[in-house]
């Protein structure tokens, strides 16, 4: 999944990209208002991290503007200040999580999925659907009770789907919530972890929509072969 | 005792005494007077009797048998008229054989049968008149006329209080809206003060009152930002630390050394801001006293330059002879090497800096210039706000925000300037001037 992070300190936020890459995510980083602004423009990102102690702008502002602009994104924000007064700001503001510095790694990590977990409309992390069983907090999948081992991408991959809750996703927005803006993406890259999924779960888990991306296949028509929808 | 209460008593004390004082004087007054009337009146009568008896034809007084008149009964006056031999002619009281024989012409008082009497005596050819007046009836009529003159006076007197305690409890009414208002208040309200139609005496202190509530709010709500802001310098390098701690035990060997470093640079950091906010508390704390500690500029210099990392930049121009200044030794090195210390991070690489040094006639003047990032003509106000970075040093993570502040509560504290002037073309000049030793002293 794609973390937007927006964080001015270099030394904090270095650390915190790391951390959310070492959990599964992947994480663009920026460090000023103007630029989380313009990446949020231009990115699908799944959930974004903003700081409010920003240098060219308040972080509040910058929560207030997205809201205004009607995105949903979940917005888990870090903060320095402690007041009462300052927290509740931010959640009126339109802050979903709220987490004080110096805060634990895992706690945040564990934030982040809990975001995206409701976000996505699940109140626990275990998702099944027909044969296929996924464990979002431990990155585990089950077909007929049996492990399959999925690398990142594919795992990504596949949460995307599950998150987009049978609605279609576009190429594009594939390659934002598996790449973000750092890698050079290969045109097909997408269509090899689909075809690697389909492999190892069942043909008929990814429905490919033709011309717009792909949706996630009917619990009952796992095994039906990958044909269109 | 209560304001209140203070001028009731004062006031109605006094009303009554001065009242009570006038009383007194009428009444005395007033008794002379009477006595003075009566007396005339008495000695009037006497000389209308007289004019009367002379009036009778001569043989009058011996007629046959009984010399004696006397008037059916009249109470509280008297009259009597004797010969010159002593031989009582006429005498309105019977029974008073003997008690009104005067002794000597004017007025007596006389005891006659247990009442008191008084008594005037007229000589007229020989004629002895002598009229009387009973003093019980005198005394009666003076508490009437008592009565009539004190009980107006006692009402009026008592009317006046009331209108005393009416007036003053409606003097006091803006006082007591004050105490109601700032008894109602919450402590925390720092609002001002504001009372309808409060009469001239107590707008001074309501003023006051409401500027004091705006200065305990700003320093108030100072001292806030200041918690908040060094809560926010303090957290951000220890969140560094601890999220590259948790890291380093999380990322291949390789990546765990990195992480590690970025650790111990937070922990630089976290020091650098925490021995800073020791030294803004000390410096405080510290009393100026001017003459105890006079420094010399040169001794400044050397302190100063001997802790900054990177000296070699610092091209140094004494321009007079050392002075002393009147700032003890380590505060004017803290000052100046802040300074130094801002203005080698601002300019890159290995770009000098320099510092001059001269002696003006009050004061000694530390003037550090460079060449750095400093944009031309930008506003250089923020340059001592505690916590304020420049954006890319805020990014950077370097400095504490603290320096330029410290150096700037220094000046302060010893009657010193500091200003900052924008260079043209970059970078930015400082310009330190603290005062004399033996100038300030005198």
């Amino acid at each position: 999944m794609h973390v937007l992070l927006i964080e001015d300190d270099e030394l904090v936020g270095s650390g915190i990209r790391t951390g959310l890459q070492v959990a599964g995510f992947t994480v663009d980083w920026f460090a000023t208002a103007a630029d989380g602004r313009l990446a949020l423009a231009n990115l699908d990102s799944d959930i974004v991290v903003l700081d409010l102690g920003l240098p060219d702008a308040d972080g509040l502002t910058l929560l207030r503007d997205w809201r205004a602009q009607g995105l949903t994104v979940p917005v888990l924000v870090l903060t320095a200040r402690d007041a009462i007064a300052d927290r509740i700001a931010g959640l009126r503001t339109g802050a979903d999580d709220y987490l004080l510095k110096p805060f634990d790694l895992d706690e945040l990590t564990a934030r982040v999925q809990a975001l995206l977990r409701r976000a996505a409309g699940r109140a626990r992390p275990l998702i099944e659907h027909g044969p296929v069983r996924i464990d979002l907090g431990s990155r585990q999948v089950w077909r007929d009770e049996r492990e399959v081992e999925l690398t990142r991408r594919e795992f990504d991959l596949l949460q995307k789907l599950l998150n987009a809750r049978g609605g279609i996703v576009d190429i594009e927005q594939f390659k934002d919530s598996l790449y973000g803006l750092d890698a050079e993406v290969e045109s097909n890259a997408v269509n090899v972890h689909i075809y690697h999924l389909r492999r190892k779960l069942g043909g008929g888990l990814i429905r490919t929509v033709r011309g717009l991306g792909y949706r996630l296949g009917d619990p009952g028509d796992i095994d039906n072969g990958g044909g269109p929808a | 005792m209560s304001l209140r209460r203070r001028l009731l008593l004062t006031l109605g004390l006094s009303f009554c005494v001065l009242w009570a004082l006038a009383a007194a004087w009428l009444y005395s007054d007033l008794r002379d007077q009477m006595r003075q009337t009566l007396d005339q009146r008495l000695a009037a009568s006497a000389r209308m009797v007289s004019g009367l008896v002379a009036q009778l034809p001569e043989g009058a007084w011996t007629q046959a048998g009984q010399p004696m008149l006397s008037i059916p009964q009249i109470t509280g006056v008297a009259c009597q008229i004797s010969s010159p031999r002593g031989q009582v002619l006429l005498r309105t009281h019977g029974d008073f054989a003997g008690k009104l024989d005067a002794p000597a012409p004017g007025f007596t008082d006389r005891v006659i049968d247990g009442q008191r009497w008084r008594l005037f005596t007229y000589v007229q050819n020989g004629l002895h008149i002598t009229t009387a007046d009973r003093l019980a009836e005198r005394a009666a009529l003076q508490r009437n006329v008592v009565v009539v003159a004190v009980v107006p006076f006692v009402v009026a007197l008592l009317g006046s209080l009331v209108m005393l305690w009416w007036g003053i409890s409606r003097g006091l009414r803006p006082l007591e809206r004050l105490r109601d208002e700032l008894s109602r208040r919450d402590p925390k309200t720092l609002t001002p003060i504001e009372i309808t139609d409060a009469p001239a005496e107590l707008l001074p202190a309501i003023s006051t009152l409401n500027r004091l509530l705006v200065l305990t709010g700003d320093a108030l709500a100072r001292e806030q930002r200041f918690t908040n802001d060094a809560a926010h310098e303090l957290r951000t390098p220890l969140t560094a630390i601890k999220t590259h701690v948790q890291l380093a035990s999380r990322v291949p060997a390789d990546q765990a050394h990195e992480a590690m470093t970025h650790a111990a640079e937070g922990i630089a950091r976290l020091q650098r801001t925490l021995e800073q906010l020791l030294t803004l508390a000390r410096v405080e704390a510290t009393q100026a006293d001017p003459g105890t500690t006079p420094t010399g500029t040169t001794s400044i210099v050397d302190t100063a330059l001997a802790d900054l990392i990177d000296r070699k930049r610092v091209t140094v121009d004494h321009g007079s002879d050392s002075v002393a200044v009147d700032v003890p030794r380590e505060l004017a090195a803290a000052a100046l090497r802040n300074l130094l210390e801002n203005a080698l991070q601002h300019t890159p690489g290995e770009e000098p800096i320099t510092l001059e040094v001269e002696a003006g006639g009050r004061e000694a003047i530390f003037t550090v210039s460079d060449r750095g990032d400093w944009p031309a003509g930008q506003s250089t106000r923020r340059l001592t706000q505690r916590f304020w970075r420049h954006a890319r040093s805020q990014r950077r993570g370097q400095g504490s925000g603290l320096g330029l502040a410290i150096t700037a509560s220094i000046t302060e504290r010893f009657a010193g300037t500091l200003d900052f002037t924008a260079q043209d073309g970059g970078g930015l000049v400082a310009r330190l001037s603290l005062p004399r030793a033996n100038h300030a002293s005198r």
